[in-house]
């Protein structure tokens, strides 16, 4: 049909032929628009159930003079009372305690990253790439496992140090159990965040800018001061802020350390409320609605910082910086990071050991462990057989592969709806999952808790409510990950399959998740490892039969079991190595494949 | 095969980015979309393959009606039939090159020895035979290109659309691919639809070039119609004609015209009839369309100028002549072709009235 036929055609059926209705049309148009969100639509409902949910009930809670439950949950009990609460001393301490932890551990991190990473990205010092090791490497041990270890080495009465400090006749005995205890030990386990940003921005900053500086005769320090400085300064700033929001909605270490020596903080705080009898629910949620509050405000700041620092050093230039000379100063500043390394990883993971190997539970002077039949296996090998800890490894490792697989699974769906089609719900979706990252896990818990208390679905004790708490609390984590990979690979190669007579969901198994698998696998892992390490969600959910290795160690820690609490613990970093070792050859492959 | 986009619309928001494109593409034809980034050309080819929803209109490919937006009918791309090199080229890394050829015919699950036969046809034809087994992320971008050919060849499009197909490449290959390209489409009397920013691409691959501005076609035609007569001064710069000036026309005796240039004391004669200048209207003159000379010439567009830049590039020099009267000219001398001249020179610039065109400053479509 030539095309003159075909326009003439059509005009005469316009002219004789009646109108159809265009109402027809529309409908035909509204309907096709809804078959095209239907899939958006799914994910946003079970990311709503996932994340929005447990924080309209808590938010409700926090307003109400009853907690949700099947058949109760109503808005007639309306009350601002609970708010009574945080106007008490208890609450205030808590307030103003968390935010001094948050500010001192973030300067200490921070003092710490920032040293390291120089070091180690624009320094001469020796044994660069082992400072690079020393700086994540306390990222492997679970915060829980390091407040414990704090605690085996500098409790007053019986810390490994303190004997030490004893043994060489110095009696001032260094108390951990404090609220400077408390900012020391989150200040070094988070150090490492700010380090793998720093040490960033310093390795990938442009290394034109700071030549150019040079060329218009800057010395060295000018150099340094008045451009490294400043560009730097983003992600400076930004990780300062990240540690501060990190620890401040941190439960483990806060618990560990912080209850001893009586010092509150909000999660400590809401956990008391929460595990109190009767349980003080709509106070706790209170409390939580305060903390979330304030988690939010500091990490839309810390986004912020994040985002404009995009603009100004990141570039694909292979130009490597500047190496400063340190001079007289390259030995002392090695064992500077060393000594950190001895702080951070060394003397926690020997503390360890040594308690789960020492023979006697009381330990009075530290010749004593150098003696001959003081330090054994059977404690180790006791644990290792017991049922408690077989389950608990056995209930960890299926929450985590569940967890890994559903989350990197949602997260894959939920970053191709946002990047690869016109849903309009893309953006909304990205809204949800990344709202986690504003949320402290300890009020996911509690939200989980009673979304799931209160849902037909009977998953609550069992395993799959831990797997769905660690997939909302890691929401933000996982989907950041696949959404980078998947923006990394060009759209072209899809639709080239699609050209190409394959359709869609055929092209996306052929050629996007084939191409993303590198990715993909590394979200997978990340899911995995941090799944392994939660707690402060995890602990308002467990049951007797579904205790994790995490639940496992503090719950014998808060029985006074130190001694298994060690051996678990040490059990407990060595499955988490293992899986670090894997993830490293998977990221390994990665840079292989580039 | 012919294809036919009628009254098609794109919006995005409120920007349009295609606005009531008409256009027959016959069978065997190749048609070139060109314009500069951000004019629609890439959007029209996606909407033709289905990779984009147009606002509204009508796409037919070999009389089947592949879009209409009042009947509500949206064929998806792999129910078209239609061909597309991408830019990228994207061909799949994590399969060989026999594996990204073979692809579309799995998909219309053939005999393993109908799948295997014509993939070695297709690679023979673009001459990658002896790399069928090797790791498609092993290739050279030339190869890359071909690989992406023979596997939109392979399927036997109905139209084949090619996206900058020789941007990514080295200007040697490019050269000698635009041959090739043109060749493979004659010879497989293939409908082709390309688009490009490059208009030596354009002259080169096309039958019929459709030259887009605003999501707009503004002018259409054979490409060296195109040349020879652009249709405003806008298209003529696009199409690298370097010395355009506004002016004021004035009618002679004759049915030629004068234009007096604006803020200056130049005028100079143009062949043209004074009417269809149009509004805003400006000189166009090619460079290569300027002779320089040392002495003054006979004929009436003479004018004395002083050499400010010459550039040596190979085959010619660019001159930057500044003339007496006000403006600078940007001429084209050929070492072979005449003299040469320095800096600080005084010469005299020539040109035809049949070489000086008076156009409007832009056309709407």
């Amino acid at each position: 049909m030539s095309l003159k036929t075909t326009e003439a055609a059509t005009r005469a059926e316009a002219r004789l032929a009646p109108k159809p209705e265009p109402r027809d049309y529309r409908a035909a148009r509204t309907l096709s628009g809804l078959r095209k969100n239907t899939p958006g639509l799914i994910v946003l409902a079970i990311l709503g159930v996932l994340i929005v949910l447990p924080l309209a009930l808590v938010l409700l809670a926090a307003f109400s003079d009853s907690v949700p439950r099947p058949g109760s949950i109503s808005l007639g009990g309306l009350t601002l009372s609970n708010l009574a609460l945080l106007a008490t001393p208890e609450a205030l301490g808590a307030l103003v305690n968390s935010l001094m932890v948050g500010a001192g551990s973030a300067l200490i991190a921070l003092l710490i990253g920032a040293f390291l990473a120089f070091v180690c990205a624009r320094s001469d010092a020796p044994w660069r790439k082992f400072i690079f090791f020393i700086g994540m490497a306390p990222m492997f041990i679970p915060a829980l496992v390091g407040a414990l270890a704090w605690s085996l080495l500098c409790s007053p009465s019986a810390g490994y140090i303190n004997i030490f400090l004893r043994d060489l006749g110095i009696d001032a005995a260094i108390n951990i159990y404090s609220l400077p205890g408390l900012v020391f030990v989150l200040g070094i386990f988070y150090a490492p965040y700010a380090f793998l940003l720093l040490h960033s921005s310093l390795s990938m900053m442009n290394a034109d800018l700071e030549e150019a500086a040079t060329v218009h005769g800057a010395p060295l320090r000018t150099m340094l001061r008045t451009v490294t400085l400043p560009l730097a300064l983003p992600a400076i700033l930004g990780s300062a802020v990240l540690v501060f929001a990190l620890t401040m909605e941190n439960f483990p270490v806060a618990q560990v350390i912080g209850n001893p020596a009586g010092v509150d903080t909000l999660p400590t705080y809401i956990y008391r409320l929460m595990s109190a009898t009767p349980a003080k629910s709509n106070q706790a949620a209170s409390v939580a609605v305060i903390l979330t509050v304030a988690l939010m405000a500091v990490t839309l700041i810390q986004q912020r910082i994040i985002n404009k620092r995009k603009f100004t050093t990141m570039t694909g230039k292979g130009n490597r910086p500047r190496q400063v000379p340190l001079r007289k100063m390259r030995w002392p500043f090695t064992i500077i990071a060393l000594a950190y390394f001895a702080v951070s990883v060394v003397l926690p993971m020997l503390a360890l050991l040594a308690a789960s190997m020492q023979a006697t539970p009381f330990v009075s002077s530290m010749s004593q462990l150098l003696e001959a039949n003081s330090l054994s296996f059977a404690k180790l090998i006791e644990v290792l057989g017991s049922n408690d800890f077989q389950l608990a490894l056995k209930n960890s490792v299926l929450v985590a592969l569940i967890a890994a697989f559903a989350g990197t699974t949602l997260s894959f769906i939920a970053s191709y709806i946002r990047y690869r089609t016109k849903s309009k719900v893309g953006r909304l979706i990205e809204l949800v999952a990344m709202t986690p990252l504003a949320v402290p896990a300890i009020v996911m818990g509690i939200g989980l808790l009673w979304t799931w208390l209160l849902l037909p679905l009977p998953i609550y004790g069992t395993l799959a409510i831990l797997a769905v708490a660690c997939v909302a609390v890691f929401m933000p984590q996982g989907y950041r990950g696949v959404s980078a990979s998947m923006l990394q690979m060009d759209q072209d190669l899809e639709d080239s399959a699609v050209m190409l007579g394959a359709g869609r969901t055929r092209s996306v198994l052929d050629v996007t998740l084939p191409l993303m698998r590198v990715g993909i696998m590394s979200s997978f892992l990340l899911f995995l490892m941090l799944s392994m390490r939660e707690l402060s969600a995890s602990i308002f959910l467990f049951t007797s039969n579904t205790r994790i290795l995490s639940i496992l160690v503090f719950d014998n820690f808060d029985n006074g079991q130190s001694q298994a609490a060690a051996a678990v613990s040490v059990l407990y970093c060595l499955v988490i190595g293992i899986l670090a070792v894997i993830a490293q050859k998977v990221g390994g492959e990665r840079k292989t494949k580039n | 095969m012919k294809i036919s986009i009628q009254n098609l619309q794109l919006k995005y928001g409120s920007f349009t980015a295609i606005e009531n494109l008409n256009l027959d593409i016959e069978d065997g034809e190749a048609l070139v979309l060109l314009g500069q980034s951000g004019c629609g050309k890439t959007s029209t080819m996606r909407c033709i393959a289905g990779l984009e929803e147009p606002t509204s209109g009508r796409i037919i490919i070999d009389d089947v009606v592949v879009f209409d937006s009042e009947k509500g009918i949206n064929l998806p791309p792999n129910k078209r039939n239609v061909g597309m090199v991408f830019q990228s080229y994207a061909v799949w890394p994590h399969m060989t090159v026999a594996q990204n050829v073979a692809y579309s015919l799995k998909q219309k699950k053939l005999s393993k020895s109908e799948i295997d036969e014509r993939v070695m046809e297709a690679l023979t034809l673009v001459g990658l035979e002896p790399y069928a087994d090797r790791g498609a992320s092993l290739l050279s971008g030339g190869q890359m290109q071909r690989v992406a050919l023979a596997r939109s060849l392979v399927m036997r499009p109905s139209v084949l659309m090619l996206d900058e197909p020789l941007s990514n490449l080295d200007a040697r290959l490019r050269d000698r691919l635009r041959v090739e390209l043109r060749e493979i489409q004659l010879q497989l009397g293939l409908t082709c639809v390309y688009v490009t920013h490059d208009q030596h691409e354009a002259f080169a691959l096309a039958d019929r070039i459709a030259l887009l501005q605003g999501g707009r076609i503004v002018q259409m035609g054979a490409p060296q119609h195109m040349y020879e007569a652009p249709a405003s001064a806008s298209i003529a710069h696009f199409l690298g004609v370097s010395n355009i000036m506004d002016c004021t026309p004035e009618g002679t005796a004759t049915g030629s015209t004068t234009a007096r240039i604006t803020n200056s004391e130049l005028t100079i004669q143009s062949a043209q009839q004074a009417s269809d200048a149009g509004a805003s209207p400006k000189v166009c003159i090619r460079a290569e369309d300027l002779q320089i000379t040392a002495m003054p010439t006979e004929h009436p567009n003479s004018w004395p100028g002083t050499v400010r830049v010459a550039g040596f590039q190979g085959n010619d020099i660019r001159y930057a002549i500044q003339l007496e009267s006000g403006p600078e000219l940007d001429a084209l001398g050929g070492l072979r072709r005449g003299e040469q001249h320095k800096v600080g020179d005084r010469v005299w610039v020539t040109v035809n009235p049949r070489e000086v065109q008076i156009l409007p400053a832009e056309v709407l479509a």
